[in-house]
């Protein structure tokens, strides 16, 4: 019997995710994943006016938010038959766009670069750049006050920590700018978004907002400025760490898991909804030397909840899942289901949706050495930025041009009423991963609602073979070479951009100091 | 030091800015009263200087809500251990910046994580958190009875602290 760690919390916001491994001969042997937090808001949902479910959804999730108001609007344009006009696709693009591009820079420096670099390297910075001097200055006067927050504390540095002085000064000036470009991102999504956080424009056949010229002008200025640093800081450094200090990380295949990738499409670049940034598609068992995609059917989706809290007998399609606990369940460790396409355990996020588009740039990069696994992961959120930034400028002359057009709709106002009884199902690609959302509606009302969510499919438990879940599997074999600093589990996990949405925000003192400020 | 810009259009007249965000979780019962009283805020005839916002269950996406702050006034759900509806007043700096929890946890991030960084890159508006002690964690899209009536009371502390800010 090897070694037992536990990571808990792995993340403390956005949720409750806990990672235990078991180490053998200082490297992992067994794996487990667990949500440590009951969800089912969507019983919330039950007997309520199906419109309602946009709103409702987006505040499950601290991060996910827009994105689950849109997959939510999408069910319930299947439901309510509704053809979202192509002004309203535009529209429901141009605010997703700005999520990816702060979601994924956010992901990459304030998510995780911090795991790959030995921070106090600075001090030993010898160049003369005013900037970096000036952030010298900063990271050793806050060392020096005992006041390192976010920098420290952390992970003890390991082999594969960037050293060099002028590589990490860069990176950490890069980080505070990645600060700035995040928040001016956020309120580029508010411009067509209507407001942020929790965008209010995205409902049931398309889109409430019209644009004006100025709104696209401003968008676009903004725009420009995120493609600055997106172009010139966050590829260049996403590139150079995949293939110079991480190489070795990547050539291994740090975090592979079980190679098989599911995406269910998103982005569309024509009104005819063919042609996606997101191409929908699934791979099982991944060969890079000839990649076969297969046609995504949702009939192929499942939930097992063998090893989680739930009270159901055996595997279910989303429609017919329901969320009642079972704290009795034998055997079970997680609150999170297990899904499976076809039975077998997927893994959903940027390395899905890059291998599935067959996307050149990646494919280069698995040429070169990097096995599809943790850096890999970093590599085709960075490329995918791009794609959607690139779509963003396209997607912004095409709604000008639509813009002057008679008749230009934005909404299908026929299909606003919901229909007496129906169903239907919302797929889109969150920035995490494919996001599903199924509602029946009966009288009116909604008679059930299921939300099967990027991390679900990547956290899921093991199933009823057995079989592990795509975290868990990604962890087999990674060198644990100090149990007290398990660097490599944690960087293998953060890779997947974790989100387990629950995001409790309550301010909880660590005394109870705080009663003095009691307030009569 | 690199300064925190978030402004895409250049204030006209300068002018200090009050920011009221409201945050918690609307699902989560009494753990979003933050956003109710804002939402009552919303309707209510404040002066220009003054924005308020349902910051909801963003975390980092605060920032650049935070960032464009003078004064900031928080108004979130607070476990103090206090009998439930009690309200406290205190400033950021009275809280535990960083828990224990960050040795394992550094990186995803609250409201107070966002003030920590906010500061970080050199831009600190003034912090006012005013906490109500919630009742109930329990789904639901409703305030406790008990809670529910300290709203008022949440709303004239506001209104306080926006007639001192000036």
């Amino acid at each position: 019997m090897g070694k037992r760690i536990v990571i808990d919390p792995m993340t403390r916001i956005e949720g409750h995710l806990k990672i235990e491994v078991e180490v053998e001969n200082g490297k992992v042997k067994d794996a487990w994943s667990s949500g440590t937090m009951a969800r089912g808001f969507e019983a919330l949902l039950r007997g309520k006016d199906p419109r309602d479910a946009p709103y409702v959804t987006s505040r499950i999730c601290g991060v996910c938010y827009s994105v689950h108001q849109l997959t939510s609007a999408r069910a319930l344009d299947d439901a309510f038959g509704a053809k979202v006009p192509w002004g309203g696709t535009l529209l429901r693009n141009l605010a997703m766009g700005a999520q990816y591009i702060y979601d994924h820079v956010l992901h990459f420096y304030q998510l995780s670069a911090l795991d790959y670099l030995d921070i106090m390297a600075v001090a030993k910075y010898k160049g003369r750049d005013k900037d970096l001097l000036a952030v010298k200055d900063k990271i050793v006067g806050l060392v020096k006050a005992k006041d390192t927050f976010p920098l420290t504390p952390r992970y003890k540095p390991d082999a594969f920590c960037v050293k060099d002085p002028d590589i990490v000064i860069s990176a950490v000036k890069h980080y505070i700018d990645a600060l700035s470009m995040h928040a001016k991102a956020r309120n580029m999504g508010a411009i067509f978004g209507g407001r942020t956080p929790h965008y209010q424009s995205i409902v049931v056949g398309g889109f409430t907002q019209y644009p004006d010229i100025n709104m696209v002008a401003r968008f676009r200025t903004m725009l420009d400025e995120q493609a600055k640093f997106i172009n010139e800081v966050y590829i260049p450094d996403v590139l150079a760490f995949g293939t110079g200090p991480l190489f070795p990380l990547a050539k291994i295949g740090l975090g592979g898991g079980h190679y098989n990738y599911l995406a269910y499409g998103a982005l569309e670049k024509d009104p005819a909804g063919k042609d996606l940034v997101f191409p929908a598609g699934a791979i099982m068992g991944l060969d890079p030397k000839a990649i076969r995609v297969q046609r995504f059917d949702q009939k192929k989706i499942t939930e097992s909840v063998k090893y989680a809290w739930y009270n159901q007998d055996k595997p279910q399609h989303p429609y017919n899942g329901k969320q009642e606990f079972d704290l009795d369940q034998r055997d079970a460790y997680s609150f999170v289901k297990a899904p499976r396409y076809n039975g077998k355990p997927m893994e959903v996020g940027p390395l899905a949706r890059m291998l599935i588009a067959k996307n050149p740039t990646l494919i280069g990069l698995v040429k070169q050495g990097v096995k599809p696994g943790a850096v890999a992961r970093h590599a085709a959120r960075a490329i995918e930025t791009k794609l959607v930034m690139d779509a963003c400028y396209k997607w912004c002359d095409d709604l000008l041009s639509a813009m002057t057009k008679p008749g230009f709709k934005i909404h299908d106002t026929a299909h606003w009423d919901p229909p007496q009884k129906g169903m239907g199902a919302g797929f889109y690609e969150a920035p995490r991963g494919a996001l599903g959302h199924w509602v029946k509606i009966k009288n009116k009302k909604i008679d059930n609602y299921q939300c099967v969510v990027p991390s679900t499919w990547n956290a899921s438990p093991r199933d009823e073979q057995n079989v592990r879940g795509q975290y868990e599997e990604s962890l087999i074999g990674v060198p644990v070479p100090d149990p007290d600093n398990p660097l490599n589990v944690v960087r293998v996990i953060r890779s997947f951009d974790p989100c387990l949405a629950c995001a409790i925000h309550l301010i909880h003192p660590k005394t109870n100091e705080i009663r003095k400020f009691t307030v009569q | 030091m690199t300064k925190l810009n978030t402004t895409d259009t250049p204030t006209p007249d300068n002018q200090k800015k009050t920011t009221v965000l409201g945050v918690g979780n609307l699902l989560l019962s009494d753990e979003g009263v933050g956003v109710h009283v804002v939402k009552r805020l919303m309707g209510m005839a404040l002066p220009p200087e003054v924005e308020v916002i349902d910051g909801g269950v963003s975390g980092l996406g605060l920032m650049n809500i935070v960032a464009r702050a003078d004064h900031l006034i928080v108004i979130d759900a607070v476990r103090a251990g206090g009998p439930p509806g009690s309200i406290y007043r205190f400033g950021s700096e009275d809280l535990t910046a960083h828990p224990d929890t960050y040795k394992m946890s550094v990186h995803e991030i609250g409201i107070l994580e966002v003030l920590n960084l906010s500061r970080f890159v050199g831009q600190t508006p003034k912090t006012t958190i005013i906490g109500v002690e919630p009742k109930s964690m329990e789904m639901g899209m409703d305030l406790s009875p008990e809670i529910q009536a300290k709203v008022p009371r949440v709303i004239e502390l506001i209104l306080d602290e926006l007639r001192h800010s000036n």
